[in-house]
């Protein structure tokens, strides 16, 4: 069995596989079924503290080592030009399994603390840089900015003293021009405090001054205009100059400390202005020096962190796997008397030789000659439910597994799914022009494939890539049935010769066509478009086809029971379950599905009765058995007909009811009749196939985590009994509901045809036909209106609708006739999977 | 009635303060840090818990003030997301939590001015929750006039201020009275906005409330035996919200030993049971399991003198009857309390971790346990 081709049909065969390693290969035994990936690992020590474990120390280190290597990658990002990361295809692989891994991650890590002290040097001298920078910068701004400010003050003096001058005897003037001269002087020797504070702060430092010295202060700020840029954090804050002035010592005093406290630096000015100057010169002198040592700073930094990035992206693969081998290690069982690791877990059968080789290649790999041994358990347990998907088959595979993950070797309706929800989209979304549009937007999608699947695309166009093979199958099922329906754009096509005449149409009058003999091969005969009862037809054309695609559906998947029960040995479950269930299916709906057939066979015109409503003999077949107006008859011999139908399906229902819960009950009689009693699951003999175990001390050679976790179900008579009517209630009551879910492939699919045929009319409709340069601006303009709107309402809204209700389809309608999804995924170790989820 | 219409504008703040509230420390993985050897132990130990990877990025090694100081980052951001998705009265009624922070900051400064400190590291120091704009210019202020009159005014605190201060200089003794006075206000305001609200939230604050104001009052009361104290001022600044209130109150007012505390507390048999037994019996009395020696000067931050060992014992039993009260707040839906509680119940947690961390740092096992769960 182990042997078979993997399929979609069931899920893979698994086994429980036990592994002892010897303590020095374990590692690379990790690592290298890690790249396989095809192992999922228990937990054999599930009641052990997380940090009592034995491999927390190594944990801890690579922790340590991967937030150096998270402060690099943030210190990178941060980094206003980009630094180039290479990637990691690109770099030299970092080899961490054979002999020399310990001393790789030893001198990784080295490397790793060596790089974070000198960057984190390199960061505190260019922080300590640009502080001293900026408060130079500050300087030179207030300095600035106080100088037009006296300057001012000092024109503004003059003219106040001119002003009152004026009056004044030309005798004093020269007295006068002294004493100004003097007084200019002593007018600044007002004592004053300037410097920076933060924008933000500005109006409460002013209302806290102004509240502290009561309103004896004079105050002057100027906006410094340029950010100044922490250059740790990259923040900017903007500040603004001031100047403050006030009398008295104290008052001063409190000035300085209010500001002190608000986050203000305070420059000491002079008021002497050529004082004023020179220190505007040594600070601007000073300045251009620190600039040269900060761009120096600056650039060994940038050469350090270009050094980082050259080989971070592999430093980031090795410390991620690193932890995730030493995370697994920890859910293995250490035996420190042999030296040996025990682990225990689940593979796919088939993948039993792969698994060896790896292993054969870790010893060659870490030279020592001790081989980890694999040998495979026998268990009761339930294995983990593995599909092998590939990139087509992936997406679909999906779908079912967000409804649930089936059972062990259960039927996958996932494989199903490939042909019949593309179809079943198609059935509502039928037009060839959207089809193709959808089509090529996957195709699209698939050819640049690896180029797409490296980028980051963001949620939602995320979504619509991983889906792209479903897309694409949509697209082609959709031009399909877009030729069924004879639909481009809301347009038929003319293909072949109509089977329809039209007489020429003169003014306004309604013709009739005539049917020329002609059958149109495929799809609807294009006459019916425009034809007055068109609506009429295709409604009900589509009404009933959804019905026959919903029984023709419903029925494949109660048919689905049957290499379940068969695979599962409950061959009782093909006649207590299958068989009723399908007589009952088939006597109700499948009849009406071959009226159906039937109807469209019958030439109605030359009939001699009307056609009969199929709907109304459906209800009257259940709400008065055995009677049949003879106008609204179908076919001679009805009535019984229906009559033995209807008897057939009731005859079901008891049966579906009491035949299985009565099996149970002999069964459980019989056993009870011959003396047994129910053993717990735990007390049954667990033989190890591998007799070489047996001289094994106890424990060793079973399966350690099995104990108790998982109960047995109990054969509850009453619960089966439940379980039953429920399921029968379920299914009665469903197929008549589902059979009318499937409707909603008619109402999607007239909805669509119409909301594209609304489109055309009010857009491009009205401009096709407009004469000369206006026309064609008119129609350059509205079609891309058109188009646009054809792909945002029509594809990307409605193709999103008709995809939700194919989903509830397969969900509801079909799964619920078969599909038990009571497994869990197969969850196994894999490098590859780490990347994924970065 | 707040049945019908709480949800439309709490509902939501509701559902994510009880998520907050689901990720509190259980006494399992208490008992998991305390079994923990180094720091490093701690932090493997804290990451598989609500707390998350957030000391992931720190270098080794961790000091406990780190821990503490990231811990109640996390809170402040809680909080502040809490607070910024909240409409009236819920925001007013967060507001009205940072006050007493507020409180808190603005003594501390005082006092650190008082004493000299550098008014940076007095700001580094202060809780989050309470900063306020101007509050850097308290330490210019040498008296409480003008305490008032240059940066409180604008401030919330206000008008707590305004109408009971009347202490002209600022000394250690005052200070303390400035506190309590305020407090006693707070409270008291705060009350009365949570009775304005009305319903559930009313009668859960009240409860609350109503033992913060004994605890303060009995905390004053303990602290002010051998002070200048009088018993007049003293009797100004116990609350009135309290369950002491009125005769409670007065009878502290007249206190002159523990012993005459303890009468005064007889009237309600929770307060009893906080002086009933010695240190040896004292786990029993409020059924959660704390050891057996006090913790109340590492714990709390009341800044209770530590003479009186019976003091930092009662702080202790205090401090556990409050999570109890606050867990009770879980129990009813459609009111505000929970807001109240889960701050206050992830503060204690903050202090419990803080103070397990310590006690690995400082190789001190043996009083290890003597944390206060919460959950």
């Amino acid at each position: 069995m182990g042997d078979e081709y993997p399929t979609l049909f069931r899920s893979e065969q698994m086994s429980l596989v036990q592994l002892i390693v010897p303590t020095e290969v374990a590692h690379d035994t990790i690592a290298e079924l890690g790249e396989l990936g095809n192992v999922q690992f228990k937990d054999l020590n599930p009641n052990v503290n997380p940090f009592q474990r034995s491999f927390v120390g190594e944990i801890r280190r690579i922790d340590e080592m991967a937030r150096r290597v998270r402060f690099f990658a943030s210190q990178i990002e941060k980094e206003k030009e980009p630094i180039p990361i290479r990637p990691l295809y690109d770099s030299a692989p970092l080899v961490t399994v054979g002999p020399r891994a310990a001393q790789t991650i030893d001198e990784l890590d080295v490397k790793l603390a060596e790089h974070e002290a000198r960057l984190t040097q390199m960061n505190e001298s260019y922080q300590l840089l640009s502080e001293r920078l900026r408060e130079l910068v500050e300087a030179r701004h207030v300095l600035r900015e106080t100088a037009v400010f006296f300057e001012q003050a000092a024109t503004r003096e003059t003219e106040v003293r001119n002003s009152l001058d004026d009056s004044s005897a030309p005798l004093l003037q020269h007295d006068d021009r002294e004493q100004q001269y003097s007084s200019g002087e002593l007018q600044f020797d007002l004592e004053f405090v300037a410097g920076t504070i933060d924008r933000a702060r500005l109006s409460t430092f002013e209302r806290v001054l102004w509240r502290v010295l009561r309103g004896n202060l004079y105050m002057n700020y100027i906006d410094i205009q340029e950010p100044f840029v922490d250059p740790a954090t990259g923040a900017e804050t903007r500040k603004n100059v001031f100047i403050i002035f006030a009398h008295g010592d104290i008052l001063l005093g409190k000035i300085r400390k209010v500001a002190e406290s608000m986050g203000a630096t305070i420059y000491p000015i002079d008021v002497n202005a050529d004082k004023r100057a020179d220190s505007m010169r040594e600070v601007t002198g000073r300045l251009e020096d620190l600039q040269i040592v900060l761009y120096n700073t600056g650039a060994s930094r940038r050469t350090e962190l270009t050094t980082i990035g050259e080989s971070l992206a592999s430093w980031q693969d090795v410390v991620a796997k690193e932890k995730l081998i030493y995370e697994t290690l920890n859910l293995l069982n250490y035996d420190v008397r042999r030296k040996t690791l025990l682990a225990e877990g689940w593979c796919p059968t088939r993948d039993i030789p792969q698994i060896q080789l790896a292993l054969r290649h870790a010893t060659e790999e870490s030279g020592t000659n001790v081989p980890p041994i694999l040998h495979e358990l026998r268990t009761n347990r339930t294995p983990p439910t593995f599909h092998r998907t590939s990139k087509f088959t992936e997406g679909f595979q999906t779908i079912m597994d967000a409804y649930g993950i089936a059972t062990y070797q259960e039927v996958n309706p996932g494989l199903f799914a490939v042909i019949t929800f593309p179809f079943l989209f198609a059935v509502m979304f039928g037009d060839i022009g959207h089809g193709f549009i959808i089509f090529f937007a996957a195709l699209s999608m698939i050819l640049f494939e690896r180029k797409l699947g490296k980028a980051d695309l963001g949620e939602i166009f995320g979504t619509f890539f991983f889906g792209r093979y479903i897309i694409l199958l949509m697209g082609v099922f959709s031009i399909y049935t877009g030729f069924l329906y004879n639909d481009i754009f809301s347009k038929s096509l003319h293909l072949f010769h109509s089977g329809w005449d039209f007489p020429e149409q003169h003014g306004n009058e309604t013709v009739v066509g005539a049917s020329n003999g002609h059958t149109y091969p495929f799809g609807i005969d294009p006459a019916w478009h425009g034809a007055e009862n068109g609506l009429l037809f295709t409604n009900s054309y589509k009404m009933k086809m959804s019905i026959v695609l919903g029984v023709i559906h419903m029925t494949f998947a109660v048919c689905l029971q049957v290499p379940n029960h068969i695979r599962f040995k409950r061959y009782s479950d093909i006649y207590t379950n299958f068989i009723p269930q399908m007589i009952f299916l088939q006597s109700i709906f499948g009849y009406l599905v071959i009226c159906i057939i039937y109807k469209w066979t019958v030439d109605w015109s030359k009939a001699s009765t009307q056609p009969p409503s199929l709907l109304n003999m459906l209800i009257g077949m259940v709400l008065s058995p055995g009677q049949v107006e003879p106008e609204t008859q179908l076919y001679p011999g009805q009535s019984t007909v229906q009559i033995i139908l209807l008897l057939l399906a009731g005859v079901c229902v008891p049966w579906l009811l009491i035949t299985k819960p009565y099996l149970q009950y002999q069964e459980m009689k019989r056993v009870q009749g011959q003396g047994y009693i129910g053993l717990g699951a735990d007390d049954a003999p667990r033989l190890t196939d591998d007799t070489t175990l047996e001289g094994e001390e106890e424990g060793n050679g079973r399966a350690i985590a099995e104990a108790n976790d998982e109960e047995h179900e109990q054969h509850d008579f009453s619960e089966v009994v439940v379980h039953q009517v429920i399921h029968t209630i379920e299914f009665c009551l469903g197929c008549v509901s589902h059979t009318a879910s499937y409707l909603r492939l008619w109402a999607l699919s007239l909805a669509h045809a119409q909301l594209s045929e609304v489109l055309w009319n009010m857009t491009l409709a009205n401009v096709l036909g407009m004469p000369g340069l206006v026309g064609i601006v008119a129609l350059v303009i509205v079609g891309v209106l058109w188009l646009v709107l054809t792909i945002s309402i029509l594809c990307v809204m409605e193709g999103l609708s008709a995809f939700l209700h194919a989903l509830r389809l397969h969900w509801v309608e079909a799964n619920s006739k078969h599909y038990e999804a009571g497994g869990y995924q197969f969850v196994p170790l894999s490098f590859a999977r780490l990347n994924e989820k970065q | 009635m707040e049945a019908l219409l709480f949800n439309v504008s709490g509902g939501f703040l509701e559902g994510i303060v009880r998520g907050y509230k689901a990720g509190l420390l259980t006494q399992n993985q208490y008992n998991n840090l305390t079994q923990c050897e180094t720091i490093e132990d701690f932090r493997t130990q804290l990451s598989a818990t609500d707390y998350g990877n957030f000391l992931a990025n720190e270098p080794l090694p961790i000091s406990t003030s780190t821990i503490s100081d990231k811990a109640t980052q996390l809170l402040v951001d809680q909080f502040n997301y809490l607070r910024s998705n909240s409409v009236e009265p819920l925001n007013k009624f967060l507001e009205y939590m940072t006050y007493a922070y507020m409180i808190d900051n603005v003594i501390l400064i005082i006092t650190g001015t008082l004493h000299g400190r550098n008014t940076n590291e007095l700001l580094q120091r202060c809780h989050p929750l309470g900063i306020f704009d101007t509050m850097p210019a308290l330490c210019v202020a040498t008296n409480v006039e003008e305490l008032y009159h240059t940066v409180l005014v604008e401030t919330p605190l206000a008008p707590y201020f305004r109408d009971s201060v009347t202490a002209a200089d600022l000394d250690d003794l005052n200070i303390e009275i400035i506190r309590n006075t305020l407090y006693k206000a707070y409270l008291e305001d705060f009350d009365a906005f949570c009775h304005s609200i009305g319903g559930p939230t009313a009668d859960i604050m009240h409860r609350i409330l109503a033992f913060e104001a004994d605890r303060r009052a009995l905390n004053i009361t303990i602290n002010s035996f051998g002070t200048q104290l009088s018993k007049e001022q003293r009797a100004k600044l116990f609350p009135t919200i309290g369950r002491l209130f009125p005769e409670g109150n007065n009878a502290l007012a007249r206190a002159d030993d523990i012993d005459q505390v303890r009468q005064a507390c007889e009237a309600i048999a929770e307060y009893r049971a906080f002086f009933e037994s010695g240190p040896g019996a004292r786990a029993n009395g409020n059924g959660s399991g704390v050891g057996s020696e006090s913790t109340a000067n590492l714990l709390g931050d009341l800044g209770v003198s530590d003479e009186l060992g019976a003091a930092a014992e009662l702080e202790d039993r205090f401090f556990v009857h409050e999570v109890h009260l606050n867990k009770l707040a879980f129990l009813q839906q459609f009111q505000y309390a929970v807001f109240y509680s889960y701050i206050k119940l992830k503060e204690q947690e903050i202090r419990s971790v803080t103070w397990i961390a310590e006690c690995i740092a400082q190789n001190a096992r043996d009083r290890i346990h003597d944390f206060i769960p919460t959950f």
